[in-house]
């Protein structure tokens, strides 16, 4: 595949795998779900221009918008986890009783 | 006719005099049942008894009464029926000279007991079980005695309850008689089957009778006459009193398997089989236990292995097919060894308890009535020419010798019969001659009548018994009449070797010592190590896999392993693997999302 096909596969994979692979903390997660969505908003920057379609260039703003919500939730989320649990370690996630 | 009545009369008459202290109990003051009036009850039992055995003597009456039958199902009915024949009717008037005597001693030898008007009264019952076998006619009747001797044997072995060994003694004879009680249901019920009758007349077949009912007599008579291989429990049987030694252990219950098989000897006569497995197992019986009477030192013990020898050769003669010439010896017997066992009794008390002959000697001046009949009973039982036992005994070996028979058997027994005259001669030698041994003052004492008459009665009986029983009895079979001279003398020719054997070796016991252990002391003193290896490994096993099949195989391998606990196990496995990926931990499941997209991105692309 052409080479910006190779590079954003690879960002995207990449930072999923380091969603799923987090060790101590909450936060790389949630960066690492912050490079996911900016892999895919230059992805989707790209795609008009490559196309020479400019209506497609609406896309990369919705994108952007949902993707500010998401990541104020997840911050959020975060402070709420830090003033119950006392950090956010993520070892403290577990609603097991055992 | 009147022959038959008063034959009948008298014999019920017998029998109803026995019974009488036993019904009178409920009702007795101290008076009446007291041990004197048991013995004059079984003295005048044993008068009167005289008369039937009389009226066989000289007319050859015989007769089978029956009363009351009781009908167990339409077809199998069981009558209460007596057999008064020669076997029987000889029987009791022996039985109860014998008693008699032991009774009147009894009052002598256990008048410091304090139980006992109920030790005469055990004595009692079991005499009445015991008459109750000889004269049944059908194996009802029969199997009621024999429950009954061995009842009253356990009852009275373990009389002095306090005993540890008293104990034990009794338990062990329950335990062989009950094997041996096994055999004799196994060839009722038999019986039963087959013939549709319990009644010995009945039962002989024409043509050979199979050998599986017959096998079960000859184990009865195994357990409850002490052959080899359930013999044990004789020599642990003195434990008892003396006067139940006498009784029950030389003279009466342990005849009773014997008595059986000349009972029944009609089914055994026609199957070579069985006959020569009483003549090997009596031959065996009597070999071992005059092996093992060599080195006993216990005066009772001696005596018991004795008996055991006895009754050992009452089996060789009934694998010869000769049950008359059984029921001889039987009769004399009883006579001697009776005999014997009070004399023993005498000593024992005389020396303040001691059973040991290593500390006994010289008795022969301190109580001359009793060593001399000591005597009489040892020359008796060696078969010395012309006393009772000569006249029994003497005709077996005579029999066994111009048989058609097993050669090993007749050399055991021949071996036996020299070993007999060895241990009756130690006995002797170290009881009565040489210097006492004994603690310097014992309270020997026999002047008391109650002593000397029973022992001097059962003398004279042992002298005149067999003379008597075979002048006035026909027998059934022909004797052998001819033979050589070596065969003709060869039970007194062994007898000497035997006697000489035992002169030889008391000289070298004074002037030489004998090395301290050798194997053939060892296995002689030692009971041929017969009890420690048959009494632990026999229980153990029974009971390991006992265990074995019902709990561990059935109950914990088959219900539990194989249903359930194993089903659990299996789970157990595979949940324990699992558990740790079912933590509730995001990063397990975001983890397992991401190696299944690899994956399939790998598969795809």
């Amino acid at each position: 595949m052409s080479f910006m096909h190779l590079s954003f596969y690879s960002t995207f994979a990449l930072s999923s795998l380091g969603l799923a692979f987090h060790r101590t903390h909450l936060i790389s997660a949630l960066l690492c779900l912050e490079s996911m969505m900016l892999s895919m908003y230059i992805a989707l920057s790209i795609w008009p221009i490559e196309n020479q379609a400019p209506s497609f260039t609406l896309m990369p703003m919705l994108m952007l918008t949902f993707s500010a919500c998401e990541a104020g939730a997840g911050l959020a989320m975060l402070v709420a986890s830090t003033r119950t649990h006392g950090s956010d370690h993520l070892h403290n996630l577990n609603l097991l009783q055992c | 006719m009147e022959t038959t009545l008063l034959l009948n009369t008298s014999l019920l008459l017998t029998l109803a005099i026995i019974l009488t202290p036993t019904l009178l109990l409920p009702v007795s003051k101290t008076s009446s049942n007291s041990p004197t009036t048991i013995t004059r009850t079984v003295k005048t039992a044993f008068l009167i008894s005289l008369v039937p055995m009389t009226l066989f003597m000289l007319s050859g009456t015989e007769s089978i009464t029956s009363y009351w039958e009781w009908k167990f199902t339409t077809n199998f009915k069981i009558p209460l029926s007596f057999k008064m024949d020669q076997y029987s009717m000889m029987f009791f008037p022996i039985a109860l000279f014998v008693t008699w005597s032991i009774l009147q001693f009894a009052t002598w030898y256990m008048a410091s007991e304090p139980h006992i008007t109920k030790f005469f009264f055990y004595l009692l019952t079991f005499l009445i079980a015991m008459l109750i076998l000889t004269i049944a006619n059908n194996m009802f009747l029969l199997f009621i005695g024999w429950e009954g001797v061995g009842m009253m044997s356990f009852l009275l072995i373990g009389w002095w309850q306090g005993r540890a060994e008293a104990n034990t003694a009794a338990l062990q004879a329950v335990l062989y008689n009950r094997i041996g009680d096994i055999g004799l249901i196994l060839s009722m019920a038999w019986l039963a089957s087959t013939m549709n009758t319990w009644e010995m007349q009945q039962a002989p077949l024409p043509t050979q009778t199979p050998t599986l009912p017959l096998l079960g007599l000859i184990l009865a008579a195994t357990g409850k006459s002490a052959q080899f291989g359930l013999h044990p429990w004789l020599p642990a049987a003195m434990e008892g009193p003396t006067p139940v030694s006498a009784l029950l252990h030389s003279s009466t219950m342990v005849v009773a398997g014997i008595f059986l098989l000349i009972r029944t000897h009609p089914l055994l006569a026609n199957n070579p089989t069985a006959l020569t497995l009483c003549l090997c197992l009596g031959a065996l019986s009597t070999l071992f236990a005059a092996t093992c009477a060599l080195t006993q030192n216990d005066i009772k013990k001696i005596i018991a292995f004795s008996t055991s020898s006895q009754l050992g050769l009452m089996m060789v003669t009934i694998g010869l097919n000769l049950p008359q010439l059984a029921f001889l010896h039987i009769s004399t017997h009883a006579f001697f060894k009776a005999m014997l066992f009070l004399c023993s009794g005498t000593i024992i008390h005389s020396l303040n308890g001691e059973q040991d002959i290593r500390k006994m000697g010289g008795l022969q001046k301190m109580l001359p009535t009793t060593t001399s009949c000591l005597t009489i009973g040892n020359l008796a039982l060696m078969g010395t020419p012309f006393l009772a036992g000569f006249y029994s005994k003497d005709l077996i070996i005579e029999s066994l010798n111009t048989s058609y028979l097993n050669t090993w058997a007749l050399l055991l027994t021949l071996l036996a019969t020299s070993f007999t005259a060895t241990y009756s001669l130690r006995m002797t030698l170290l009881v009565q001659t040489g210097f006492p041994r004994t603690p310097t003052n014992p309270p020997t004492n026999e002047n008391n009548p109650m002593i000397t008459n029973p022992i001097t009665r059962l003398a004279l009986g042992s002298i005149l018994a067999g003379l008597l029983i075979t002048s006035y009895i026909t027998p059934t079979k022909t004797p052998p009449m001819t033979m050589p001279t070596t065969t003709k003398t060869a039970a007194v020719i062994a007898t000497a070797l035997g006697i000489a054997l035992a002169m030889e070796l008391s000289t070298m016991t004074h002037t030489l010592t004998y090395p301290k252990q050798n194997p053939h002391l060892n296995f002689s003193s030692s009971l041929g190590y017969f009890n420690p290896l048959m009494h632990r490994p026999n229980t153990t096993n029974l009971l390991n896999s006992g265990q074995k099949i019902a709990s561990h195989l059935i109950d914990l391998s088959w219900y539990k392993k194989m249903g359930p606990e194993g089903l659990t196990d299996l789970q157990l496995m595979a949940i324990k693997t699992s558990t740790t990926l079912h933590t509730g931990l995001i990063k397990t499941y975001l983890g397992s999302f991401a190696l299944s997209i690899l994956l399939i991105l790998s598969t795809q692309t």
